[in-house]
């Protein structure tokens, strides 16, 4: 059965809405600011302080991730580019004019999630590929620097705009299922700001295992070369925030596909 | 054709439709007409599948919404025309909306030509007055060039101009045999446009049929001038006549006819001026049928509890 209504077209759709308004524009460009912009910040300070530096942090510092320490800001922003890519909807009232051309609530919804997920995993790889050059380019001469050539670090790069593209898909979910930009983004900040803190409150004995299912953790380790003992490997950290996506995206596609619009 | 079969809505506690059950004819502009909160926009809403009927269905040409295979070339809807992203431009709004259903731009262009906002096209939309909006929404609407039309209270917000426009327009997509289903809370407003009329009030189904019949069955007036207005309004209120104004022209009489009161006031031997039957105006119409609606309503409320 042939309808004019596919997938691609929902998808073109949804992606002439993503892009032509300014709350999408100004996400991209704030996460480029915070992203290169703390990048540059944090590596210009590491370089100047390298020589004071105790000889044991000088040994377990990691180039890579100090380079990417920006994105722990620009996951807010990636987080509400994907919070109001449909909580808007919501707030404006489109989403009944959406779903009257697009009966089909699951085809919507795959469409947004194709175009949130792919223009944003190109934003952000973007992103972190030209902090982390900049970075390796300010720490050079003086502080150790790390080479894409390394399988290992190229992996760690990609990694942070793969932590970025699932936190902006994370707000998204969480907007299926709130549906308001306000407590949407008030939770999606809880979750990486006011967990950690809940967590510091707990016996020192739990703590580490509490937080390392963290949201936030889960980027350290996938960001991070070294890695610590005790926390996830990169892959492990990256399939447990994979879940926790889909669960949450999951629970707000049946509330999609249920509720009255 | 709409065809709307048993429906009900529950939204937690309130009975929004009850039981409602009529078609839409094509060829014919249908108004669907109710004081404000009585259930047309629900209603509206279950038939383009985007709210939910507790009971009973809803279809359009025999399908329900969601099965639709081409959604816009088949039904094209207004709900509520500041429903848009405030940031987007007209024209970017109704490109999104176009690609969905695989519509060409030049489409777009067309529809915003015919809905006289062509020269706006690149503004935000945040910045529309609301009678730009619905001329907006009535373009969105136009898109797939469909066969079915819903408008919620279209003619909110829109100018005389506008207002005329609006009626000529739903006059020609009737013309050209398309269904067209236009609700309004003003009677006065769907008299002109509309050819057929159904009722409702408090989500129940009052009455349907075309207005020159609506009007026939409502009670009319008869104003009296007399001599001695207080004898008279006794001796009239003795014999069952309700009494609906009162002021120094004289009174309106109702649930009397002009004969029954001409031999009252003989009776009790005033003198008449005047003695007017006066038809029921549209308004008065509506608010008759409208007013028995809200006794059924408490009745039913006690009926649920």
């Amino acid at each position: 059965m042939s309808s004019d209504v596919t997938l691609g077209s929902t998808t073109k759709s949804e992606w002439i809405k993503f892009h032509t308004v300014r709350s999408t524009v100004m996400g991209v460009i704030i996460t480029f600011v915070l992203t290169i912009g703390l990048g540059v910040l944090i590596t210009v300070a590491v370089r100047g302080h390298w020589t004071s530096m105790a000889t044991g942090e000088r040994l377990t510092f990691d180039p890579v991730s100090a380079s990417l320490d920006g994105i722990l800001f620009a996951q807010f922003a990636v987080g509400v580019i994907g919070t109001l890519f449909i909580t808007s909807e919501y707030s404006s009232g489109s989403i009944r004019t959406t779903l009257v051309a697009v009966p089909n609530r699951l085809k919507l919804m795959a469409g947004k999630l194709i175009v949130l997920a792919a223009s944003m995993l190109v934003v952000t790889e973007i992103v972190c590929f030209i902090t982390f050059l900049i970075g390796q380019a300010i720490f050079s001469g003086v502080v150790p620097t790390a080479s894409l050539s390394n399988g290992t670090v190229l992996r760690t790069v990609i990694f942070a705009g793969v932590y970025l593209t699932l936190l902006s898909i994370l707000g998204f979910s969480l907007g299926l299922i709130l549906r308001q930009s306000a407590a949407c983004i008030s939770v999606f900040t809880s979750l990486l700001l006011i967990l950690p803190i809940i967590a510091f409150l707990l016996p020192q004995s739990w703590q580490h295992a509490f937080s390392k299912f963290e949201p936030s953790e889960l980027g350290r380790a996938m960001t991070s070369v070294t890695g610590t003992s005790g926390d996830f490997s990169a892959w492990g950290a990256l399939a447990l925030l994979v879940t926790y996506v889909v669960v949450v995206l999951g629970v707000g596609t049946t509330m999609l596909k249920r509720r009255d619009a | 054709m709409i065809k709307v079969e048993h429906l009900s809505k529950r939204y937690k506690r309130t009975l929004a439709v009850d039981d409602l059950d009529f078609e839409v004819r094509p060829g014919v502009v249908t108004g669907f007409l109710g004081p404000n909160g009585s259930g047309k926009s629900t209603t509206m809403r279950i038939i383009l599948g985007l709210d939910h009927p507790t009971k009973g269905r809803a279809t359009v040409k025999g399908k329900r919404y969601e099965e639709l295979r081409d959604p816009m070339h088949e039904v094209g809807a207004l709900l509520d025309a500041k429903a848009i992203h405030p940031g987007r431009t007209a024209r970017n709004h109704l490109r999104a909306l176009a690609a969905s259903n695989r519509i060409t731009v030049a489409r777009v262009d067309e529809v915003l030509e015919f809905a006289g906002i062509a020269s706006v096209a690149d503004k935000r939309v945040g910045d529309f007055s609301l009678g730009m909006s619905q001329r907006l929404g009535i373009a969105g609407a136009l898109l797939g060039d469909p066969e079915v039309l819903l408008f919620d209270e279209p003619v909110n917000g829109l100018d005389p101009e506008g207002i005329r426009w609006i009626r000529e327009f739903f006059r020609s997509l009737a013309n050209e045999g398309r269904t067209v289903f236009v609700s309004s809370h003003l009677m006065s407003e769907i008299a002109v446009s509309a050819d057929q009329i159904i009722v409702i009030g408090r989500g129940k189904f009052i009455t349907q049929g075309s207005i020159d019949t609506l009007t026939a069955t409502a009670k009319g007036t008869v104003f009296v001038r007399a001599a001695n207005h207080p004898l008279l309004l006794a001796s009239l209120r003795s014999k069952g006549g309700v009494i609906s104004e009162v002021n120094d022209e004289g009174l309106s009489v109702s649930e009397l006819t002009s004969d029954q009161i001409g031999q009252i006031a003989f009776d009790a031997g005033i003198a008449l001026f005047e003695l007017t039957p006066q038809r029921a105006s549209l308004e008065e119409v509506f608010m008759d049928l409208t007013a028995d609606a809200v006794e059924y309503g408490s009745s039913g409320v006690r009926h649920e509890q």
